[in-house]
């Protein structure tokens, strides 16, 4: 059988493929973040690249196998591993070992004013920044998620049967409290305001709690499972992944009981893999599972612009550098695009 | 382009010292050229090191839409899920159940979690069985009576402690438990790994290949409460409304009590062969291509589980007769 490529429509580069630079590391990039105005991308090789305007990337070998997990840390990088490492690494390129758990995985990393956490199994791990042993917070089930809220005060830990919220009282002991809905709770996120707590759940649904009575609800409809999503412009939207649309909620004034979702629409039926928001703005960047990534006004959905085409695999990561000039995109199958943002 | 390769998984069970681990270590350490990963139970057997070696919790959940039936490993997801991501490429993963563990949630994981089913696929369920021991364990514990039940591959191993004739009373008694799994008599688990490993024992095609000849007669009814086997043969057309009424219902109904079905149907007004396999209330079924000019057509249907006889199955089944 012959295939006649002229039959597909020959897309252009986007200006900002023609601009960027774009790697074809061959391997999936597993997680991004921003660290000023450097991006750090994990791969499933264990390597971490490093990008920066300007610069040539910078390749290092972390860890022996898959990078499950990321984090900043001020300067540095926390990444988890499948090789049960925990590292720190500076942008520099030292790497130290925080701890091993052997063959266990580190799954989640968060961290906050210097305070480093963990998961790896049924157990948080907490470090305390004036402290060398960590402390143990147990489980009973493997953790789907951790998450800080914004001051630090309250650790989120998602995972079977709901979410326990722990939090140290006056007295610097910890103490815990539960969040109850029957299921697998995955990524978890509290709102930037403090007020909601959101999970999304191993069936293709969100769950929800308003914190202050836990009235919880759910937010459903989803074509999948969704996997990412994040707060818009503090906490206006919850964008979310996992349908044709990128589907967003409302969480301003009374919040999103009984009011319906705003839906970013993209050309064709490909889900929404990934969403990072745009910093201050109610704009979101969603990335494809066809690999490509639209910049989309929440509000206006005719002004979406594409940031880059397809290139068959879904997209896995998405960072933007904190003075909001550049961005780096990933896919599973490590096509990558680090590109400034504005027309020079 | 979508890349559709699906890293197939098996699903290793058995009790407790019949040889898993035996197993697991000859598909570590032997020279076979392939990657594979191993995703084995804390409270396991132990003396297993290897970097392809993942520690797992075995963590049953329910989904939570109703079903009883959609019982899954909720570990696996996330283990597999972390797998994908590997640059190196695995040619098989095995999943190791502990001796006492229910293999379904396992099996069920592949059917519920559309993640795990885009990357992976269910191989086959291996059933490493003791053949000292196997009798008294089926008489004592009903979860050994079910791995055998589930299995696709039966290692009956440790055959060189037993007498020959006690050799045939154990494959009998896993017979009448099992007539579709294919038994392999080992000592020290030593069968090519080609016959446990890669083995499609899922694909709807593959049961065509395989075609037991157990389906050609009726098995006698038995009254007590065992894991038994019940099959049915119809040369008569079945009417295909008829059979889904009867068929979705009572996998929707007595689903918890049966472990494994599979069959080859002949619908009336219709040139495929409809193929179908489940476990539990999760079935796949589809349509594979015109029957071959050099054989009857003819519709061939049997189930594994428990309280079969309460079912009334053959009097469904007769009733799904074209007119």
């Amino acid at each position: 059988m012959t295939t006649d490529l002229n039959q597909f429509p020959q897309l252009d580069k986007t200006k900002f493929e023609q601009r960027g630079i774009q790697l074809e590391i061959g391997v999936p990039v597993t997680c991004a973040v921003s660290i000023g105005n450097y991006i750090a991308a994990g791969f499933g090789d264990g390597t971490i690249r490093i990008f920066s305007s300007g610069e040539k990337h910078k390749t290092l070998k972390a860890h022996k196998g898959v990078i499950l997990c990321m984090a900043r840390d001020g300067d540095n990088i926390l990444t988890g591993g499948d090789d049960g490492f925990f590292l720190k690494i500076s942008l520099d390129g030292e790497i130290n070992k925080i701890t091993n758990f052997g063959s266990r995985w580190v799954d989640h990393v968060v961290a906050h004013n210097g305070n480093l956490v963990c998961s790896s199994g049924k157990v948080v791990y907490y470090w305390d920044k004036n402290k060398k042993e960590p402390k143990s917070l147990n489980h009973d089930s493997t953790i789907g998620g951790l998450a800080f809220d914004t001051k630090g005060r309250r650790l989120a830990v998602s995972r079977y049967g709901g979410v326990t919220i722990w939090k140290k009282d006056y007295s610097n002991k910890w103490k815990s409290t539960k969040l109850d809905w029957k299921g697998s709770h995955n990524k978890v996120s509290f709102s930037p305001d403090g007020k909601y707590l959101v999970t999304s759940m191993q069936e293709n649904v969100l769950r929800c709690w308003r914190l202050k009575d836990k009235l919880d609800f759910a937010m459903s409809g989803y074509g999948s499972k969704v996997k990412s999503f994040a707060f818009i412009d503090d906490t206006s939207y919850l964008a979310t992944s996992g349908a044709i649309d990128a589907i967003c909620w409302p969480f301003d004034g009374e919040g999103p009981m009984g009011r319906t979702p705003i839906c970013v629409p993209y050309v064709g039926n490909n889900q929404v893999t990934f969403i990072e928001p745009f910093p201050d703005e109610k704009a979101i960047f969603a990335g494809l599972s066809d690999g490509s990534v639209f910049l989309s006004q929440i509000e206006n959905e005719n002004n979406t612009i594409i940031i880059r085409s397809f290139t068959g695999s879904e997209v896995s990561a998405i960072a933007m550098t904190d003075d909001k000039s550049s961005i780096f995109i990933g896919d599973m199958n490590g096509n990558t695009l680090w590109t400034s943002i504005w027309d020079q | 382009m979508e890349n559709k390769h699906q890293v197939p998984v098996t699903v290793l069970t058995g009790f407790l010292g019949a040889g898993k681990t035996t197993l697991l270590n000859r598909i570590l350490t032997e020279q076979h050229g392939q990657k594979y990963a191993v995703i084995v139970n804390e409270f396991g057997e132990q003396g297993i090191d290897n970097d392809l070696v993942v520690d797992a919790d075995e963590e049953v959940f329910e989904m939570n839409n109703g079903c009883i039936c959609c019982t899954v490993r909720g570990d696996l997801i996330r283990i597999l899920s972390g797998l994908m991501k590997r640059a190196d490429k695995l040619d098989a993963i095995i999943v190791e159940t502990t001796g006492l563990a229910d293999p379904a949630p396992v099996a069920q994981t592949f059917f519920v979690d559309q993640d795990v089913a885009n990357k992976t696929k269910l191989d086959a369920i291996v059933t490493v069985a003791d053949a000292v021991h196997l009798s008294s364990q089926i008489e004592d514990h009903h979860e050994a009576e079910e791995q055998i039940a589930f299995g696709d591959v039966i290692l009956l191993n440790k055959i060189d402690l037993v007498k020959d004739e006690n050799i045939d009373v154990v494959t009998k008694r896993i017979r009448k438990i099992n007539p579709f799994a294919k038994i392999i008599k080992t000592t020290k688990c030593g069968a090519p790994l080609k016959e446990i490993l890669n083995l499609d024992a899922f694909s709807l095609k593959r049961i065509l290949e395989v075609e037991p000849d157990f389906l050609e007669s009726d098995h006698d009814h038995e009254h007590d409460d065992d894991v038994t086997s019940l099959s049915f043969v119809s040369d008569k057309p079945l009417d295909m409304e008829k059979f889904q009424n009867w068929f979705g219902k009572l996998l929707q109904t007595k689903g918890q009590d049966i472990m494994r079905t599979k069959g080859i149907l002949d619908f009336k007004g219709e040139n495929d062969r409809y193929v179908f396999q489940g476990v539990h209330m999760l079935m796949d079924a589809s349509p594979m291509g015109k029957w071959p000019d050099d054989k009857e057509r003819s519709s061939r249907l049997v189930f594994i589980g428990r309280n079969l006889e309460t079912m009334n199955l053959k009097e469904g089944f007769e009733a799904c007769k074209s007119e």
